[in-house]
């Protein structure tokens, strides 16, 4: 996820300038090491700054400026040459001849795991190491779903991390053998233009929740005690039902839902009202589901592991001791866990009934007694086939079990604070404390 | 399945489906509802329609038709082994929704 890499990135950058004395810290007895750790040094920037090229490259397309531009002609791509000129295509530029100028190579991975005995070398280490694993989140496949205010947040990281660059470079610059960066001072403006443009709209910091994560597993080994346990189960639960369970088996855990959140209800009434009154909504939910799948059949499909999964949940849950205090973090838990299920479950029905894996049963033809014939033959009536969305099942799919989109809540988070109060922060001098006087 | 086989199941179907609407609380609700999957199961979902439209709400008659309904499946070459436990599942549950 780019939240945590990003947020890595950051905080090493803000502990780094943080640092003063520079020659003092790379400890070495001679100018010939210190040139060696310059020269580390320089590989692990070379790494953050591929990364940052990278990133502005994912962005670009969407970093459309705040500026109103003096000639608006719309034929003309953002960032594309003879158009108008943005601040964050000029960054990008700038930022692409620090890297192809710089005659450092990006560190390798051996140096990226090695750790350093140097503490500084390794803050250093250790930012190259968040940008090499950013390179997963800033991707070509991420940044197709990238929005525009997304973008510019992006943007506005990568500016910070650009005047860190620029604000260490001029520090480091006494060490032996040092490279500055080309057009550091170009390279100053640009990040700040970049930054001041991005500010002029409202980046959207959801970009945290981008990127690559890992894969959930089943939580295996021995149950957990109390809810916990409940908890594990409804986890399990939602990666079982990964395949597409057929429709008995689709009823079953229809059913285990609808007793997990009717027995879960009075507990978290204790603590949250309204959580209890979503519950208690989701219950209802799934009794008419439950009915309505009554009369849909199907044998394509497995689910044998989620229906065991969804009878530990409901086991678990009864046998829970009806004073037992539930955290809100595992209410909240809860509720996570029952979105993702009702996202499942609805897009199980839907594709099923679509793709004809679930059959709606037809009610018996009727017997016509008194013919005046010998042979009674069966009355038969043919429903024309209709679009599935006829179906009532689908309905309530659609209209009661989606789960309403809730936009993440996105705020910037310490980290993005942190590091932009350490670009401006000034050293005290003696240790003195800044506090004010009363 | 034989149209009179259909017929009886169909009859079972709702009679089951009527009592797990009309049960008192969710927990003999969703006993019900297990003896409904369990019939389906064993007819390897190839069943028809339930309709709980018109029957009646006492839970004492729906038992002993749903019982009888469910007894009669025996004739159409079900295994009588599996009826009983089916009816077995069934008391269960009616003794879930009692108490």
């Amino acid at each position: 996820m780019y939240g945590e890499t990003g947020a890595a990135m950051r905080a090493e950058f803000a502990a780094l300038l943080r640092q003063h004395r520079i020659q003092q810290r790379l400890v070495g007895a001679t100018p010939k090491e210190r040139e060696e750790l310059g020269g580390l040094i320089r590989t692990y920037r070379q790494s953050v700054i591929v990364w940052l090229g990278q990133a502005m490259r994912a962005a670009s397309p969407l970093a459309f400026s705040n500026m109103p531009p003096a000639q608006p002609n719309p034929f003309r791509a953002v960032g594309s040459r003879g158009s108008h000129l943005t601040a964050a295509s000029e960054l990008a530029r700038a930022i692409d001849i620090a890297r192809q100028q710089s005659s450092a190579r990006p560190a390798s991975t051996h140096a990226l795991a090695t750790p350093s005995a140097n503490p500084m070398v390794d803050r250093w280490r250790l930012a190259a190491l968040a940008a090499a694993l950013a390179e997963h989140d800033t991707n070509e496949q991420v940044a197709a779903q990238m929005t525009a205010p997304q973008a510019q947040a992006l943007v506005g990281d990568v500016a910070a991390l650009t005047q860190a660059l620029v604000v260490l470079d001029q520090r480091y610059k006494n060490t032996p053998g040092w490279e500055p960066l080309a057009h550091s001072a170009r390279l100053g403006w640009a990040s700040l233009a970049a930054a001041l443009d991005v500010n002029l709209g409202q980046p959207d910091y959801a970009v945290d929740h981008l990127g690559w994560r890992p894969k959930t597993k089943v939580i295996t080994g021995p149950v957990r005690p109390g809810i916990l346990g409940v908890l594990q189960a409804q986890h399990n639960l939602v990666i079982r039902m990964k395949s597409v369970p057929n429709a008995t088996n689709l009823r079953l855990v229809v059913d285990s839902q609808r007793l997990v959140s009717a027995h879960l209800a009075p507990y978290a009434a204790r603590i949250d009202e309204r959580l209890a009154e979503r519950w208690a909504e989701r219950v209802e939910t799934y009794s008419v589901l439950q009915k309505e799948l009554r009369e849909i059949g199907g044998l394509l499909g497995k689910g044998g592991l989620a229906v065991a999964e969804g009878a530990n949940a409901v086991a678990r849950l009864k046998a829970l001791p009806k004073d037992a205090i539930v955290e809100p973090r595992v209410l909240s838990g809860f509720q996570l866990l029952f979105n993702r299920l009702d996202d499942r479950i609805a897009d199980a029905i839907e594709d099923g009934v679509e793709h004809g894996a679930f059959f709606k049963r037809v009610t018996l033809p009727r017997l016509v007694d008194g013919g005046g014939q010998l042979v009674r033959p069966v009355r038969e009536r043919f429903v024309p086939v209709t679009s599935a969305t006829d179906l009532a099942v689908v309905k309530t799919v659609r209209e009661r079990l989606r789960p309403k989109d809730e936009p993440p809540t996105a705020t910037p988070g310490p980290t993005r604070v942190d590091l932009d109060s350490a670009l401006i922060h000034r050293p005290t001098r003696g240790g003195t404390v800044d506090v004010p006087n009363i | 399945m034989l149209l009179p086989h259909a017929h009886t199941l169909a009859q079972a179907r709702s009679y089951l489906a009527a009592l797990a609407d009309r049960a008192s609380t969710i927990d003999a609700s969703s006993a019900y509802e297990h003896v409904l999957i369990e019939l389906d199961r064993i007819h390897e979902d190839e069943c028809p329609a339930a309709d709980t439209q018109g029957l009646t709400e006492d839970r004492a008659i729906l038992l002993a038709v749903a019982t009888s309904s469910l007894e009669e499946l025996e004739q159409y070459g079900v295994d009588p082994l599996t009826v009983e436990l089916v009816i077995a599942m069934l008391d269960d549950a009616y003794a879930v929704d009692g108490t």
